[in-house]
């Protein structure tokens, strides 16, 4: 498949302003896009995007705080976000709620805030709370568009959500038969990020259709927020590294199983909720560990590299632990921190390259 | 519960521990000692308090070290709702402020390198490492601490509790409650509050659980009570604050706020914070003021810096500046008026809910601003303090509204509460020289 058939997220956002659709920027992690997509608002995605004036957010944010928020911050101010009518921040950590709260109450950007809080357990209560959240946010969104989908388009929006999950899921499942190489894989399933599900799901059936002949080379576990600098994979690959698998916040944590309830708020709490294991949503680190595990287990995987955002303390508290319960597997594990705004160092590369050295000796 | 345990306890606790700190503490009231380094000629001397806070903290530490096997153990958050576990017996065990105790004995670089040696970064919260640290090595400046037989987590402070108790929880092989408290941006809503009381209505029966008792509700409002009479005295203690001068500095706030946060539920609290108060208004009718020559005053914003109180209150002292009020200190009364033990879990909810952490930056400042107007303030000190996130963000934008809006001098002060390898002494010294020099323009 040609990489090159993904469009890039400005011509998407440009096309969807043609339409005269309404743009939502999403900061991480988890959110309902069917029910942005219920009220025609397309969710663009904000991973905190390298290569901007981070003097910018600097001017609100200290510099212990990572550099996802410290960027969408900095693009913000740019202007870079003019384009959206909305800005959507699920509560996924301190920072994330430190900028919905220094957004809302101190910058006051055009744009109206929506913050949306995750509840940190997997209990019933939290399912509860969560679906109360969600119809909290319909209520928002309401008074914003004045449209008030019924609950069988909320039902429609979420089965079109979920059929380019499922395809998602797939993609995850048979890269290893796709004949991508590590980055034009990424590219192809970070595309999620920003296009619409119809769109990603021909784009998906499309690229589910091609068989190519399997990369090879060490087979390894991605895990960590996102892999930012993109670079990173490149350098994965000439390392002769095989992405097989990812734990990732923007992609394989958010490999979201389809629903089962009739009611559109529970079915799309639960498929958040019940989402692969995150310790932004509360998910223990044995839970984490024995995921981490069959993950490897079903991959082939001999190693996991945490690619890591410096100061992201969900990610950091759990390493050691895991670490320490993949090494009794017999799995090896780096831990690598950076900064997204900075270029690879090239002593990431040679780190990352001594890993997979080790995994192949 | 074992015998042995118990027989332990009473014999090392109530039989000799507790009657030699009592004895300890009437030595100290009846032959008052004034530390030989105290700087008298700027400073008032300690308030004769301590003697009793001294005796306070020490028997809930010995209750601590014997209390394993005798009655159930649990640690918890320094914002958790503490009164359900009180009301079931529990000894409370509260990290945090372990942490803090570390940081004023200087043994947090010691105990935080043991968690950072095992793979945590210093990028984390310093109280966590710190904890973590002494809960791997064994090693504590108090001696020894229970082991944890429940966990219980509330995020009305950060979610780094969260993941700090998801280490515990795996590394004691104890049940975690988790009181997941949503923050509040604006106002709480109804569901937020549903979902808090749901919480602690299913606590419950975890925590009777490991109690092996039944919860009696009863016990539970007067508990309630004590909690709330103590938070009220709290906040009438630092509302002294306003009073020229000040009888109570916030540094000695930081010190005497010990029991407000450990000690939430018990008499003996109530009794401890109606003698500080009584020796307050008996400084005030002298006119003593807690730094001698108190010729400007300001608001302390975050956390403390535990590793340099007493630079700090002496460098601003020598200056005749007196810290006279703090949005942390703060903290710990404003709720007061929520707590309700007619209506228990619903009050525990809404109270529990509203820390000013769990609330928006707008929240924060409003609250600074107030204080500036209440206390006659002429500057605040903004600790931007690298562990707190939750409290740290925002104070960029904070001190320049105060700045612009309020026509304020503000710092920003960069450091950790905790950990002094993020303190720069030079860096400091000279921030707050400028400072310093400003407020006398």
């Amino acid at each position: 498949m040609a990489i090159t058939t993904i469009p890039h997220r400005r011509d998407v956002i440009k096309d969807i302003k043609n339409r005269g659709g309404l743009v939502a920027a999403v900061l991480p992690i988890h959110y309902s896009r069917a029910l942005l997509r219920a009220f025609d608002i397309f969710p663009i995605e904000l991973w905190g995007p390298p290569k901007v004036d981070v003097s910018l957010g600097g001017a609100h944010l200290q510099s212990y705080v990572c550099s996802i928020v410290h960027n969408a911050l900095s693009f913000l101010k740019m202007g870079e976000l003019n384009v959206a009518s909305l800005i959507l921040i699920p509560h996924t950590c301190d920072s994330l709620q430190g900028l919905t709260s220094v957004l809302m109450d101190m910058i006051k950007p055009e744009q109206t805030i929506f913050p949306l809080y995750l509840p940190r357990g997997q209990r019933e209560e939290d399912v509860v709370f969560l679906v109360d959240e969600l119809q909290a946010l319909y209520a928002h969104f309401s008074d914003f568009t004045g449209k008030y989908p019924t609950n069988e388009e909320l039902l429609t929006a979420i089965k079109r959500e979920e059929l380019s999950d499922l395809l998602l899921l797939k993609l995850h499942k048979n890269r290893q038969q796709m004949g991508l190489s590590n980055i034009d894989f990424y590219r192809l399933v970070r595309s999620r990020e920003y296009l619409s599900a119809e769109h990603f799901a021909a784009l998906a059936e499309n690229a589910l259709q091609v068989t190519g002949e399997t990369a090879g080379g060490i087979p390894v576990i991605l895990s960590g927020i996102l892999p930012e600098p993109m670079k990173m994979l490149d350098v994965i690959s000439k390392m002769k590294g095989q992405v097989v698998a990812d734990d990732l916040a923007c992609c394989g944590r958010r490999l979201y199983q389809p629903g089962t309830s009739r009611e559109p708020f529970r079915r799309m709490a639960e498929r958040i909720i019940y989402a692969p294991p995150d310790p932004t949503r509360g998910n223990s680190i044995a839970e984490r560990a024995e995921y981490l595990i069959e993950m490897a287990r079903n991959s082939g995987a001999k190693g996991i590299i945490f690619y890591e955002v410096k100061f992201c303390e969900p990610e950091l508290f759990d390493l050691p632990n895991l670490r320490n319960c993949l090494k009794e597997q017999g799995l090896a594990s780096i831990n690598i921190e950076v900064d997204i705004n900075n270029l690879l160092p090239h002593q990431i590369a040679t780190r990352i390259g001594a890993f997979l050295e080790m995994l192949d000796s | 519960m074992g015998m042995t345990a118990s027989l332990k306890y009473y014999w090392n606790v109530k039989v000799t521990g507790q009657p030699f700190l009592y004895w300890q503490r009437r030595q100290a009231e009846r032959y008052p000692r004034i530390p030989s380094r105290w700087r008298m000629d700027i400073l008032s001397p300690p308030l004769r308090i301590g003697a009793r806070t001294k005796e306070l903290i020490s028997r809930h530490y010995l209750e601590g070290r014997y209390a394993s096997g005798h009655r159930p153990v649990a640690w918890v958050t320094s914002g958790g709702p503490v009164e359900i576990l009180q009301a079931l017996g529990f000894y409370v065990l509260y990290p945090e402020n372990h942490g803090a105790l570390c940081g004023v004995r200087g043994a947090v670089v010691e105990l935080s390198g043991m968690a950072e040696n095992a793979g945590y970064s210093t990028d984390i919260c310093s109280y966590a490492r710190t904890d973590i640290g002494s809960v791997l090595s064994g090693k504590t400046p108090v001696g020894h601490l229970p082991k944890p037989d429940l966990l219980l987590a509330c995020t009305n402070i950060c979610q780094t509790v969260l993941y700090w108790y998801r280490v515990l929880a795996r590394h004691f092989e104890v049940p975690l409650i988790l009181i997941d408290t949503p923050f509040v941006y604006t106002k709480v809503s109804d569901h937020a509050l549903g979902y808090v009381k749901k919480q602690l209505e299913n606590s419950i029966s975890i925590s009777e659980q490991v109690a092996g008792c039944r919860l009696d509700y009863r016990h539970l409002k007067q508990i309630i009570r004590l909690s709330k009479d103590a938070t009220e005295l709290w906040q009438e203690i630092i509302s002294r604050g306003r009073h020229q001068p000040a009888p109570i500095s916030v540094f000695d706030q930081f010190i005497h706020m010990a029991p407000i946060v450990e000690m939430r539920g018990k008499k003996e609290t109530v009794y401890f914070y109606a003698e500080l108060l009584r020796e307050l208004d008996e400084n005030i009718a002298k006119g003593k003021g807690a730094v001698r020559n108190e010729r400007k005053r300001l608001l302390w914003d975050n956390l403390p810096i535990w590793y340099r109180l007493r630079y700090l209150a002496e460098y601003l002292g020598e200056h005749g500046i007196c810290v006279v009020s703090s949005t942390y200190t703060n903290a710990w009364g404003e709720l007061a008026s929520l707590m309700n033990s007619e209506k228990p879990l619903e009050s525990i909810a809404r109270t529990y809910i509203s820390p000013i952490l769990n609330q928006g930056t707008k929240y924060k400042l409003d609250t600074m601003k107030r204080m500036v107007k209440e206390f006659q303030l002429d500057g605040v000190i903004l600790h931007s303090d690298r562990s707190c996130k939750p409290y740290s963000i925002g104070q960029i934008d904070q001190r320049n509204k105060l700045i612009q809006e309020f026509g304020i001098p503000a710092l920003l002060l960069e450091a950790d509460h905790d950990d002094p390898r993020a303190y720069a002494d030079e860096q400091v010294a000279s921030r707050l020289a400028s400072f310093v020099e400003m407020l006398d323009d």
